[in-house]
Order: structure tokens, then sequence, then C-alpha cells
């Protein structure tokens, strides 16, 4: 078993917002010129004591909104970046809000080789986005679109959250018509969560009913039929899955730079500090979760089975030098159609993705 | 020491009238602790029992005391003041001379105030009436006097005492020596000593607590139980002071702990006589009655392995509350577990909670049946104390179900609500009586399966907390019963059929079932439920199919937080059990005793 495999993926996560919207609970704080200039320099110190010179594949900058920072701060972490060596191939990206994104800074993009973008449109109902405390002005989305494709920044993905409450069919379907009018590349649909700390929680908001909800779900299936459902929440025309996600569902290592920010390396998934003055202090880490093999094993089979080709059995044996099967017996779980084994492949059918953990539960539990 | 300065007594009260706070200051007054180390209610030593405020295990402790210039040895033995354990309260009262009955200032004469009472009145035990908790700013002092005046004690023999503050006790304690009569066993007589409680300690054995009655028993000695005809050396004698202090014998009149390497826990039975080899008693003293299980319940250990650990907890359990009855038992459902049988619900729980909590051994309680009788057609008689027992409805002639006559003390003002919920439990008005001008006690006849049911949760709501209550069995009556079924998934569920009364048997089923499907989450498939008598569906509804159970989204590589949300539910599958395809929570099997309206 060779484990100890090459880094090809590098997250950095910048943690500044314009604006904090009612459901996140990802760390971010209010945008802070003092703050970006001391932060992006300790970025560039925690990266530099970090990463071994691997040549890497895929590089994501999320956040918090990245975009709101300004061209100067923008044009600073860029060339922190460029100290990553990035193959040629290398899926870069960028997330981002329509409110900050300018034709400026899309061209600043391009200039220093982004060529992926992920914007979070969420929905265009003004009441959904009353209570989700966003903005958005569609002329605006279609304008910066239009604008990113006519400088070949035309891998795009857009966000779109379901499951809100209040909302009800139609009001979805007109969040995905438009969607579907901007006619991107990648889309990322998530229902909405109401997490602790958030403004959503302390409001006390209830989440929709569980039936809706799942025909929601099933109804944005079926509008997005032409894209391909590789992952539970994910979408995309083929070839333009995001290579980076998959680095994590297919239990690859990769650096997490940054507030907040997450890495699996060498068998080791660390978790970095929330908080801005330790970071700032240099202490990065907040958090070590040192992996057996046992572990290892087990995120494979989670994480694999986000994905719409799920676990790849000859990878697997060649990965872990056993087979599947004599580590978890999965047999009455096929028998009873909640996973299915076909062509070396075992996976969840794409009509149970959305119970998924209820069948990657059953399935840790007929451990032999 | 003389007998005549031994006093052997007990406390007895309704709950939470201040009997084991009241012990504790007798303790501090008499020096055997000091405030300091007065971990408060000491007698109380399980977690149990200080969390609930209830005595549930027998204690006894000496106290030594000086009054008027002599020194006498004081046993406190310490009593339960629940209903259910009528049982234990009249264990200790067999040790003892005299009783201190606790009333509390506030709330007066209840209903276990007088249950104990004429237990201690059979027992002829000189009872001195005590009045607690006049320190407190809603105490009533004259309408408490005036209640015990009523039920027939003497003005001037009430002792007034604040355990909080100390006042009275001092009073009390004089009267303890002055009015209980000091022991009159014979010491040249040959040795009665009477076994009250014992408890099982893993390194001595079984220890028992004895009260001996005539002659002397010495370490060395070797006993005879007269019961199980079962002989052993004395390894150990003591005191409670509270520590353990050893003594070289106990003579007539006195009360200790006795161990003497017992190995079986069968070989000694609480009510035993224990006498001489060498010099044995002819009689035996009176033991008690067995008391008659009046409730029973399927216990299963959710993971089937621990089968063997559930037998030895009940056993060790039954050591010192032999009214613990249990037989092996076999669910389709369930597997293996034991059905087990109690004085009453509290009884019930309190053993269920000490499975869990001292063993370690996670249950499931089918719901609590009673002891019913069913005439078959061939004229022949069987009990029936499980569902699962009950003969087939064309070999039944008639049924029969247990009543009791209940008194409830409360305020005149709900006699409204407590008459209409004893008419709705399908009970049978006898009498009421004013205890004074604005309380009265209210006596209905009702099957005791309704009690067991919700009755005491009911009373209570419609009182506001105001009633109290107890009850006594009172024979067997003809009753329409019928076994009825549940279903899940189209399968009999055996361990959730229930006897009900014919005429309740559709609300009954219908309340079930949508209880039921309020505690089994959803599954990965339409599961029904139905409520079922024969082959007769009453009611019936569907759990929907799971459809949701998804993270959604996993942020910035953030999968830890994802498999711990995976663990979290692996952790709460381990305690549903798996009934044929369908996940069921443990609470589902007690479902059908809280159901509410």
């Amino acid at each position: 078993m060779n484990l100890n495999q090459k880094n090809k993926s590098c997250y950095i996560h910048i943690p500044f917002c314009d604006h904090i919207c009612s459901y996140c609970d990802f760390c971010k704080m209010f945008y802070n010129s003092n703050f970006v200039d001391r932060y992006l320099l300790e970025l560039e110190k925690e990266i530099d004591s970090l990463y071994s010179n691997e040549v890497l594949d895929t590089i994501y900058i999320g956040g918090g909104t990245p975009s709101c920072l300004s061209v100067d701060e923008l044009e600073k972490l860029f060339r922190i970046i460029n100290k990553l060596k990035r193959s040629k191939s290398c899926e870069y990206t960028i997330e981002g809000n329509f409110n900050s994104t300018s034709k400026e800074k899309l061209d600043l993009y391009k200039k220093y080789g982004v060529n992926r973008l992920s914007f979070g449109i969420e929905s265009i109902d003004k009441n959904n986005l009353r209570l989700l405390d966003r903005s958005l002005d569609k002329d605006e989305v279609i304008d910066i679109i239009n604008y990113s494709k006519s400088i070949g920044l035309d891998n795009i993905n857009v966000d779109l959250i379901y499951a809100i409450p209040g909302e009800d069919i139609n009001t979805l379907d007109k969040d995905i018509d438009f969607i579907l009018s901007l006619d991107v590349k990648h889309i990322s649909t998530y229902s909405l969560m109401i997490e602790d700390n958030t403004k959503l929680k302390i409001n006390n908001t209830k989440y929709i009913e569980e039936d809706i909800d799942y025909s929601m779900y099933k109804h944005i299936c079926n509008r997005l039929n032409n894209y391909n459902h590789y992952e539970i929440s994910n979408f995309s025309t083929l070839g333009y899955e995001s290579r980076h996600n998959l680095c994590y569902w297919k239990n690859d290592n990769y650096y997490g730079f940054g507030l907040g920010a997450s890495s699996y390396i060498n068998n080791i998934r660390y978790t970095n500090t929330k908080s801005l003055n330790k970071y700032l202090d240099g202490k990065y880490i907040l958090d070590k979760e040192i992996l057996n093999k046992e572990d290892i094993i087990e995120y494979e089979i989670i994480l694999n089975l986000r994905l719409k080709e799920g676990i790849d059995l000859l990878y697997f044996k060649d990965k872990y030098n056993i087979e599947l099967n004599k580590l978890y017996d999965y047999n009455n779980l096929v028998k009873g159609k909640l996973l299915v084994l076909d062509n070396n492949k075992l996976y969840i059918p794409e009509d149970k993705l959305y119970v998924s953990n209820e069948i990657i539960v059953k399935l840790l539990e007929n451990k032999i | 020491m003389k007998q005549s300065n031994i006093r052997n007594f007990c406390i007895i009260a309704h709950i939470d009238h201040g009997k084991s706070t009241l012990a504790d200051r007798i303790l501090e007054k008499t020096g055997a602790i000091s405030k300091r180390e007065l971990k408060q209610q000491m007698l109380d030593s399980m977690d149990i029992e200080r969390e609930r405020g209830i005595t549930i295990k027998l204690n006894a402790v000496q106290l030594k005391y000086k009054y008027k210039n002599n020194m006498y040895q004081l046993n406190l033995i310490d009593t339960p003041g629940h209903v259910d354990f009528s049982y234990e309260v009249s264990r200790s009262l067999a040790a003892c001379e005299g009783a201190i009955l606790v009333v509390d200032a506030a709330q007066g004469v209840e209903a276990q105030t007088l249950a104990n009472l004429y237990l201690a009145m059979d027992n002829g035990l000189e009872i001195i009436p005590v009045i607690n908790k006049i320190d407190l700013p809603s105490a009533d002092i004259d309408k408490v006097v005036g209640e015990l005046e009523n039920i027939g004690f003497d003005k001037d023999k009430i002792i007034l005492t604040s355990a909080k503050t100390g006042e009275g006790i001092d009073k009390l304690l004089e009267s303890i020596i002055e009015d209980i009569p000091s022991p009159k066993g014979d010491i040249n007589k040959p040795t009665k000593a009477l076994i009250f409680d014992s408890l099982f300690d893993a390194y001595r054995g079984v220890i028992t607590s004895i009260r001996v009655m005539d002659g002397e028993i010495k370490v060395g000695d070797i006993i005879k139980m007269m019961e199980t005809n079962a002989d052993y050396d004395v390894v150990g004698l003591s005191i409670n002071t509270p520590k353990e202090e050893k003594v070289k014998s106990l003579k007539a009149g006195e009360v200790g702990y006795l161990y003497a390497s017992i190995k079986s826990i069968s070989d000694v039975h609480v009510g035993d006589t224990i006498t001489l080899e060498s010099n044995p008693a002819k009689e035996a003293l009176p033991g008690y009655k067995p008391m008659k299980s009046m409730v029973y319940s399927g216990l299963y250990p959710i993971d089937s392995s621990k089968f063997e650990d559930l037998r030895e907890a009940l056993e060790k359990l039954k050591l010192n509350d032999s009214s613990l009855v249990f037989e092996p038992e076999t669910s389709k459902a369930l597997g293996f577990g034991f059905r087990c049988g109690f004085l009453g619900l509290l009884h019930m729980e309190i053993i269920e909670e000490r499975i869990e909590r001292e063993f370690k051994i996670d249950l499931i309680a089918t719901s609590p049946s009673v002891v019913y009788e069913v005439v078959l057609t061939d004229g022949s008689k069987e009990t029936v104390d499980s569902p699962v027992k009950m003969p087939k409805r064309e070999l039944i002639s008639k049924t029969l179900e247990p009543y009791v006559k209940t008194s409830i003390f409360a305020p005149s003002e709900y006699i409204g609500p407590i008459m209409e919920l004893c008419q709705d439990k399908r009970g049978t008005f006898i009498n009421m009586d004013y205890l004074d001008t604005d309380r009265v006690c209210i006596n209905y006849e009702i099957p005791l399966a309704e009690i067991v049911y919700d009755f005491f949760d009911k009373l209570k709501s419609h009182t506001k907390g105001y009633a109290s209550f107890d009850y006594e069995f009172i024979g067997y009556k003809e009753s329409n019963l019928v076994k009825m079924d549940i279903l899940l998934n189209g399968e009999i569920v055996d361990a959730l059929s229930t006897i009900v009364h014919k005429d309740f048997a559709y609300n009954r089923g219908k309340q079930i079932v949508e209880k039921l499907k309020e505690i089994i989450p959803r599954q990965m498939f339409e599961v029904p439920i139905q409520a079922a008598i024969g082959s007769h569906i009453i009611s019936r509804t569907d759990i929907k199919a799971l459809r949701k159970n998804v993270l959604a989204k996993c942020y910035g590589g953030d999968v830890s937080r994802k498999k711990k949300l995976l663990e979290k539910q692996k952790e709460g599958k381990k305690r549903m059990k798996q009934i044929g395809s369908v996940e069921v929570p443990q609470e589902a099997f007690l479902s059908i005793l809280s159901t509410k309206e």
C-alpha cells in the first residue's frame, strides 16, 4: 500500500466578506484592508513552511468571498500563489460573488492563469434572497458571465440553494430557468442547512419538510438532465467536473492553506485554526487526526460513495492491497438494491443518493 | 449494651415528607457524623436514591446517645417510603419496637402516611407522630395537628420538628427513649436472629442485615439458616455508625451486619431466621409473606450477547430485593430475555434503571402487564402475566382482571376532575371522606391495568400535582378482555402485544399506532403500522419512507466533519433493535404505556 502519495491539489482560504449571509457557518469575517495585508503575509509564510515543491494539478481559492479583495490585494495573492508549481493543465479556481467581481478583476484572474470561476447565485427569488440575506442583480450576473466567457474564462460554476423555508417548486423552477439560461459548465446545488451560530439558527428557522425537500431535489435532477450528475450535489457538462473536488471525493492528498482550511497530508487530516489572532501568530493548526489504515479505508468508502461512479474496486484493491469485500460485506446491500455492483464499480444508485448516509452507515456496520 | 438501653426504631412517611433529612439530623445530633461529613441524606447510599429522593435500599445505623446520664444505643432502620415497597417497609418494621411517623407541615396527612401507619400498627409498634418542615412558610401546623388527631393521635404527643434547622430534634430523641419500648429478648434462650436485608459484596460475599431477637451471635459461631438449612461460619460481625465498625458479637435486641462467606445468593432469604448449629432454636420467627408481583414486564438486553450478564444482574438485585421475580422468556422480536415481576411501576422503573446504570446493560423493557385470569371452555383456569400467553379466543370462556381500591387524597376543588378521571379508567365509585373542610379522600375500585397504564401521570396533571394516591389489591373481577397485536410491516411484533378491554381497544389501538409512528424513524421503505385483534385490523398508519439523509455540502475539504456525522449515526443505530427489516428504537416498546389522548 502506498498511501504516502504526492500532493496534487491545494486549497487556499480567503476568509473575508463584504457581507455575511444568514446561513453561512464557514470561516469568515468582515473585510478589513489592514487585516487583509497581514493575512496575506502570514499566508505566504504558511505556504513557505509547508509546501514541498510538488507540481499541482488543482488550486482552489475559496472563502469567505475572495472576490471582495481589491485588485491590488488580489494581485498580491496571485503572486504568492505563483510560488506553487502548476502543471500545464492545472485547474485553477477562484470563488466569488457577482457584486464584488468586476471586469478588471476578471482580467487580472486571466492574467494570473485562473481558468475556473465559481459564483454564488443561490436564488433569484426576492423572498429567498431576503431570508438568505443576499442580494443579486440578474443583469449584472449576465454581464459578468458573458464577459468571463468572452475572455476565455468559460469554465464556470454557479451555486444554487434550494429547500428554503417558504419556497415552492415554482420558485425553484424560476431559479433553474435562470441558471440554465446562463449556459455554464458546472452547477452545484445544496439544500439549505441551518447550522449552529448562523443567523438562521439564532432566529429559530425551521427546515422545510423532508418530503418537499426530496421532491425539489428530484426536480432539480430532472431539470438538469443535460448535465452529468457526477456527485450528490454537483452537475457538469462532460469533462468539466471539478477536479479539485474530485480530489476530496477520491480520498487523495491535498494542501489547505489559510484560516480554517483543512488538509490531508501523509495520512494525517489537519484542520487549521479559525482564530485570526492565532493564525497571524503563526499557530496555524487547530486539530490533527492521525489515520490508521482502517480509518483511511473508511474515509475512502464514505467519500467515494458520494460519486456517481462510486468505489472503483480494482483501484481500491491496488491502493490498499486487499479487496473491499474482504473488509466489508456489501452483498446484502447489493441484493436490497441499496448499492449497485457493476463492472467492478460499487455505487449508490442515483435515486438513492439522497439517503446516502443511511446506506453508508449500513455498509460500515457490515464490517467483517 | 443492656437491652433496657437499646431502642430499635424506623422512620415512616409519605414520599418527600422529609424522612431522610430527619434521619440525617438525628445522625448529626447524636454525633455519629459531623455536619461537615454529612453528605446530604447519608442513609440513602445509592445514586438513584439521592437523585429520586426516595429510599430504596435498607440501611441500619447504630447511634450512641447520652440521656439522663445513661448511654443508649439507638438503632435507626431506614425504610422506603413508596407504596410499591410496603413489603420492604414491613421487613424493617419487624426489626423495630417503634416508628417515627413523619408528616410534612405543609402537605399534611397523605395516602402513604396512612398506608405506612397501618402497617406499623399491624406490627404492634409504638408510634411517635412528628410534624416536620415547620420552618416552611407554607406550614400549617394547626391544620396538620387536626388531621393527626382525626386519625387517632393525642395532640400532646405530637412533636414538631424542622430537620432543616434542627428544631425539635432533642425532643424527638427524648421521646424515642421515653416512649419506645426496649427490646424484650432473652439472651439465655437459643439464638434467633431475623434477616431483614442482604446485599452482595464482591469481596465478602453475601452480607446480611440482622436483628438478634434472642440469644447471641459471635464471630466464629457456626450458624444455620432455618428455612434453607444451610450452615456457615460467622466470619465477621459489624455495625454501621455510619462507618463500618467490627464487633465481636451481637446480642439479643441488637442490630448489625453479618458476613459468613456466603457465596450463593440463593442460600439467603430475607425474612429467614438465623440460629446456632450448636444450640438451635426450635421454631423460626414468623417470616414475611412474600409479596405478590403486581406488574410484569419483559426485560431484554439490546445487545443479545448480554443475556447472561442480565441474568447475573437480576440475581444480584434479587439478593436485597426478594420481591423481584424473574424467569427466562423468549420473544420472536427481541430474542432472549426475562419476564420480570414487580411490586408496582416505580419498583419496575428503579430495577430497570439500576440494571442500566450499575450493570451497564442497555435494556428494552416491554410494556408492563398485570396478571390476568382466564377461564377456559373446559373449565380450567390459567393465569396470564404476558399478552403472549393469552390463550386463543375460541378457547376462552371468560377473562378476569385484578382490581384495586384506590385512596386518593386531594384538595376538594379537584373532586370533579378526579372523579372524571376514575370514570374514564373504568372505575367504580365507593365513597368519599372529608379529612377537613377542604381536603378529601376519594375511594374508587379501578382495574389495576389502568393504574399501570397512565393513571398516576393523569392524576398529577388533573390535580396540578396536589393529589396523593395509594392502592391495595382487592381481587379479580370478570372483564371483557382481548389481546391486541401490533404489526410492523405486516408482521406481528410479539413484544408490542397488549391485553385491553374490548370496549377500549379501538381507541387504544389508534393511540399506539400513532405513537409508534412518532417514535420509529423513517426507514428506507414505507412501513405500515397496524393494530389488530385476531385477524381483524382495527387501526393503521404508515411511516413514510426516508427521503433524505445526506450531507449535501462538504466544504473546503473538511471531510472529517462528515465522518463524525456518520459515526454519530452509527452509534444511534446501535441503540435500535432490528425487527424484521425495521429498526425500532428502545422507547417504542414502552410507548404503549405513555400514549397520550
